[in-house]
């Protein structure tokens, strides 16, 4: 019994040959060989199974072979990053990534034309560097190399970190918010950014599993939101501006929150004030 | 399928437009739109023969270009007029930004056709016309871009002979399109469309081009090809990655997307 041959990508094949220089991922040995058999000629095959890898099989092989598709857009996208300062986050900056890989223009076709993957790529990067950060950050804490930061500081710290990869990007990025805001972009978008909240909360140590779980992720969500916006429209040198409205912003949610917390207690001693003038009036 | 495209050349787009009222037209610009080429972009068009995809391509980046060079000009703000004068004569008033068109015919009369509309309508740089098969093209590997073809694959006696073709010629990364007539498959619909095409195009063609049998053909051909799934099964065959299909119409036509990775 024979397995159609598997046809590597011929141009992941073909970027190996070319440039060294780029980072690529290796493919097996195996889909090495199959590289230069002609696409035309392969064995008839029993069942009509096209050449689309299946996972029966040759199994972990084929999932490979599967996954250099994905491989391959994720390395466009990363590549047309450098030249969205000059094109914006549409199809030519992905097309002018493409021919840096060595590929024809004409792969931009791949994604749509208004460059919501790129954008959403580049946010989902983003995200994944911030969470290394934090990573890297409580690890030091544990190893007793760093100091815990103050809860205030903490978030502050890890939002200014977020927004300043931005900071390359800066001009176009109102375009990008507003297509994240596409009805069609929403739930990606919506998705990474409450994972980002996510994983901010959880570096910074919350371990509620009551409603505070929920107001604390709206109100840093909204924290993040709105530096955002005033960074899009600070002109000040480093974005001092942007730094001090954060600054604020947190203060005020820990002001916020230490009010509740006063509030309630103030409530309970109310109660049990009344409790003991009502015991002692019906003695 | 060489004399019936040699007695059909010279009727050729007027039998289009009536046979189709007109949506042909709509049909191509929408798929020049998917395809959204960027300046640059070298292009070959098989069985393109009178010119209708080369056209809108060659409009559709030459408008992309003027916004491209809009915005780069826009850049450099305070410039004074001798220095925007210089700037477009460095690009050579590149109004098509290197982009070409390579239209592809088996018919030499369907060729003929298209070049004089060219001049009739004022394209003359980044054309090129070339007698070929799409079954055994002219060219060398890896040299295009984009490879289409547009209502021309069911004419191909080998179908996936000419998708091999194709893919030799793209470049790496290049993409296939491919815009045809396919299966409605609604019933009401589909018999509605079984009616005009059987009764009134083959009608029209005796009275517009003075030829039944060979609309009788074409109408024929549409129903012996092989529908949207099929065909997306053989374009992944001959080895196109991220194939996929879109219906226009509901069906009457399909356009088919792939790419050389």
């Amino acid at each position: 019994q024979h397995y159609p041959p598997l046809r590597a990508l011929q141009a992941s094949a073909a970027l190996r040959r070319a440039s060294d220089e780029h980072k690529k991922e290796p493919l097996t040995s195996s889909s090495q060989q199959h590289f230069d058999s002609p696409p035309a000629g392969h064995q008839p095959e029993q069942k009509p199974q096209g050449p689309r890898p299946s996972y029966t099989g040759q199994g972990g092989q084929e999932s490979e072979d599967y996954e250099s598709e994905e491989q391959l857009q994720h390395r466009i996208l990363t590549a047309a990053l450098e030249f969205v300062p000059e094109h914006g986050w549409t199809a030519e900056a992905i097309a002018e990534g493409a021919k840096t890989l060595g590929l024809s223009v004409a792969a931009a076709g791949m994604f749509h034309s208004d460059g919501s993957e790129l954008i959403l790529h580049f946010v989902s990067e983003c995200n994944s560097r911030l969470s290394e950060l934090l990573e890297k950050e409580q690890k030091l804490v544990q190893l007793g190399e760093a100091e815990k930061k103050p809860i205030d500081e903490f978030l502050r710290d890890a939002v200014e970190a977020r927004l300043r990869m931005l900071i390359p990007y800066i001009e176009k990025w109102p375009q990008a918010l507003s297509v994240l805001l596409l009805p069609r972009n929403i739930p990606s978008s919506l998705n990474l950014l409450t994972s980002m909240i996510d994983d901010i909360w959880h570096y910074a140590g919350d371990q509620s599993t009551d409603f505070n779980w929920y107001t604390r992720r709206a109100v840093l969500t909204g924290i993040y939101n709105t530096t955002e916006l005033v960074m899009m429209q600070d002109s000040s040198p480093g974005f001092e501006d942007t730094w001090r409205f954060l600054e604020n912003r947190v203060a005020d949610a820990m002001t916020m929150s230490n009010t509740a917390s006063q509030v309630q207690s103030t409530g309970e001693a109310v109660v049990q004030g009344l409790m003991g003038a009502a015991v002692t009036v019906s003695n | 399928v060489y004399q019936v495209f040699e007695n059909v050349a010279k009727k050729y787009d007027v039998m289009n437009d009536s046979m189709t009222l007109g949506i042909h037209r709509v049909w191509k610009d929408i798929f020049v739109h998917k395809m959204n080429p960027c300046p640059g972009t070298v292009l070959l068009d098989v069985a393109g023969g009178t010119g209708d995809i080369a056209f809108r391509f060659i409009n559709y980046v030459r408008s992309v270009r003027k916004r491209q060079l809009q915005r780069k000009l826009k850049h450099h703000q305070n410039l004074s007029w001798q220095e925007i004068f210089e700037s477009y004569q460095k690009d050579g008033f590149n109004s098509l930004g290197d982009s070409q068109v390579v239209v592809c015919d088996i018919n030499r009369e369907m060729l003929k056709v298209g070049k004089q509309k060219a001049q009739h309508l004022g394209y003359s740089e980044g054309l090129s016309w070339v007698l070929g098969n799409a079954e055994e093209l002219p060219f060398d590997d890896d040299k295009f871009d984009v490879y289409t073809i547009a209502f021309g694959i069911r004419n191909v006696t080998r179908i996936d002979l000419a998708l091999q073709e194709a893919y030799r010629v793209l470049k790496p990364g290049g993409r296939f399109l491919c815009l045809e007539f396919s299966h409605v498959s609604n019933p009401l619909l589909s018999r509605l469309y079984d009616l005009y095409s059987f009764q009134v195009i083959p009608v029209l063609g005796e009275v517009i081009a003075g030829d039944w049998r060979s609309y009788q053909y074409l109408v024929e051909s549409i129903r012996q090809f092989p529908p949207q799934e099929e065909l997306k099964a053989m374009i992944e065959d001959a080895g196109f990655f991220k194939v996929d299909y879109e219906n226009l119409n509901f069906g009457i036509v399909a356009i088919h997307s792939g790419f050389k990775l």
